[in-house]
């Protein structure tokens, strides 16, 4: 299967630019943020450390452009630093004990919402005009324009604290212990309950909304025509027929959107104490612990282009035109 | 005057969407005569639910939530706007250039803003906002329109290359006028629709992504916002001590301008592409032909 190379171009430039963000940002800013670090690390603050740091923030006798050769080639053997806050520990390490739960309740949400949103917005189009889709498309338009942060707060007003129907923080009871059993797999759905129905608003609509409209173009094509006039029923020509194809258009979308749904899942995991790389990022801003504030955007940045990387991949399994024109 | 107010009726979500927002501006307008009590005032004891004296109750630190609801209205609405304003100027700008001059001015700023269009935008911010410290509104709108461009970009760029080659542009060209001219006097005026989606779109974002900041605690916590009511609620455990009035005050707001503009996009989105359409005079011929079936089933 062959990518465009355009696209890997767009790739590598998307990723050089969070790169060259993280490097540059710390030197521009007024006032050393090294000394800040180095007072946070307090009694911590071996000469190893102090060292560590200043490296990393420019805070050394060496030319620019040997600092940034410095930095790159540490990228490259996953060196992304030590944090500040839980200091003997390295940034990898801290970004890899919460990067699951964040990958766990995105990869949820999505799913469960391109279920729901693309079935809405298939059968929206379908009764185009009709009450279902007088009710449903304008309400979709209205679920993208509602933050995160709103639905997450009523949500957890409402379920969480007022009607005591799931819990209001952390992954899993923390009485129980990691394990491959029955109770410990429950215990994490009923966690993941609220966060998931948080995220989910945003990308149901975005979903509705852009099915709906593929959908719509769809519906003239001959092809759809052709499955009606073979006699097929209602159903075998909406799924088998239009909505099938008109699915390309939400793939796309979906790549596009996954740098907004971590923009979500961080708020989402603040407002539900949810142990995330949301959190993690939190927790890094208040400390002021930088290195694990850039190794989450270079993190994020990497799983949003692995994603678009997927999707370009699969858009060329699912869709037979472009497969040849590769060819 | 009549068939005014029935284009009016049949727009409902349009005109419902207005009135949402223009009650907001109007509201943020008159603050000094809606909430005369200054908003930093301390005026009764902690966690006060609503009373006739405090219409929406008090803040952990005993203001009025009422008056910060209505004070807050301004520097939201404000920097909301001007940054979906900005936003899709940057975005207007780039994409005609890149749309109209082609080749590899195009090349270049479509690699560009394709590539920013992928970076996850939050996290960005954040990583901006937290080296800057907290962040003045003026920061956060700058922070926000330059990393969520691209969307508006893409559209007229796309809309621009469609325009190019047609007669009217030719004319121009052939006649000897100057790129900006032909850019800015032939072609913009006809990307007027897209243009105002893209502007309801981008301060529907940036309402979203500076409330974010500002929950975040990224805001200048002495001014008062929406999101920063959100924040200093969140720190002071409003929820869990059940003080949802502290919570629900600011939430609604935003919710509410969100409403208001989605409504309006909606409207926008089907007056820019007929095709999806779902309006009243769809209905009516669907009424129509399904009465229709059913006469000619009970004639047979």
């Amino acid at each position: 299967m062959r990518i465009p190379l355009r696209r890997l171009g767009v790739y590598f430039v998307a990723f050089l630019f969070a790169i060259v963000m993280n490097f540059t940002v710390p030197r521009l800013m007024p006032g050393s943020p090294v000394d800040g670090m180095i007072a946070q690390l307090g009694p911590r603050a071996t000469p190893a450390a102090i060292e560590a740091i200043k490296a990393r923030f420019g805070a050394v006798e060496q030319p620019i452009l040997g600092q940034f050769v410095d930095y790159i080639t540490g990228l490259a053997r996953f060196d992304l630093g030590v944090s500040v806050k839980y200091y003997p520990q390295t940034v990898t390490q801290v970004l890899a004990r919460s990067a699951g739960w964040t990958a766990f309740l995105v990869t949820t949400a999505i799913i469960f919402s391109l279920c729901v949103g693309v079935s809405l917005g298939a059968v929206a189009a379908w009764r185009r005009g009709g009450r279902f889709d007088a009710f449903v498309s304008p309400f979709s338009v209205v679920l993208i324009a509602i933050p995160p942060v709103i639905i997450g707060l009523a949500t957890l007003f409402t379920f969480g604290v007022t009607l005591r129907w799931f819990p209001v923080g952390y992954a899993y009871n923390p009485d129980l212990d990691p394990g491959l059993n029955f109770t410990f797999f429950g215990s994490v759905f009923w966690h993941a309950v609220m966060p998931v129905l948080t995220l989910s608003p945003y990308l149901i609509g975005e979903f509705q909304t852009t099915m709906r409209s593929s959908m719509i173009s769809v519906l003239g094509e001959d092809y759809v025509t052709m499955g009606r006039a073979k006699g097929l029923g209602e159903t075998a020509v909406m799924f088998s027929y239009a909505a099938r194809n008109a699915m390309l258009p939400v793939l796309t979308n979906l790549a596009l959107m996954l740098g907004a749904v971590f923009g979500g899942s961080i708020v989402t995991e603040i407002v539900f104490n949810y142990p995330g790389l949301g959190l993690t990022l939190f927790t890094a801003s208040v400390a002021r612990d930088y290195p694990v504030i850039q190794g989450q955007l270079l993190l994020m940045t990497m799983a949003t282009l692995g994603a678009n990387l997927l999707v370009d991949i699969l858009y060329g399994v699912v869709d037979p035109r472009i497969r040849e024109e590769r060819a | 005057m009549n068939f005014g107010w029935q284009l009016l009726w049949r727009q409902k979500k349009a005109v419902a969407g207005l009135i949402i927002v223009a009650a907001l501006c109007l509201m943020a307008l008159f603050a000094p005569i809606l909430a005369p009590t200054d908003p930093g005032e301390r005026v009764g004891r902690s966690h006060q639910p609503p009373t006739v004296e405090h219409y929406f109750g008090t803040t952990k630190m005993g203001r009025d939530v009422y008056a910060q609801f209505v004070w807050g209205a301004r520097p939201s609405l404000a920097v909301g706007f001007a940054t979906g304003l900005f936003i899709t100027a940057l975005g207007t700008i780039i994409g005609l250039v890149a749309g109209y001059f082609g080749g590899r001015t195009d090349a270049t700023l479509d690699l560009i803003t394709n590539a920013v269009l992928v970076i996850p935008n939050i996290p960005l911010l954040i990583l901006l906002a937290s080296f800057a410290g907290t962040v003045g509104p003026v920061a956060i709108m700058m922070i926000i329109a330059l990393t969520s461009w691209p969307w508006g970009a893409r559209m007229t760029r796309s809309q621009t290359m469609a325009l190019r080659n047609r007669e009217f542009v030719t004319a121009a060209r052939m006649v000897g006028e100057p790129s900006w001219r032909i850019i800015f006097v032939e072609i913009l005026p006809s990307l007027v629709p897209l243009i105002g989606i893209n502007i309801v779109g981008s301060i529907i974002y940036a309402i979203v992504a500076q409330t974010t900041l500002e929950y975040l605690g990224f805001g200048d916590p002495l001014n008062v916002t929406w999101g920063t009511m959100l924040y200093n609620a969140q720190n002071s455990s409003a929820i869990i001590v059940g003080a949802w009035w502290d919570i629900s005050a600011p939430a609604a707001g935003i919710a509410l301008v969100g409403l208001g503009l989605a409504l309006l996009n909606f409207t926008f989105d089907e007056i820019a592409n007929p095709q999806l359409r779902s309006g009243p005079a769809l209905s009516r011929w669907l009424r129509l032909s399904r009465l229709r079936k059913r006469e000619l089933e009970a004639a047979r």
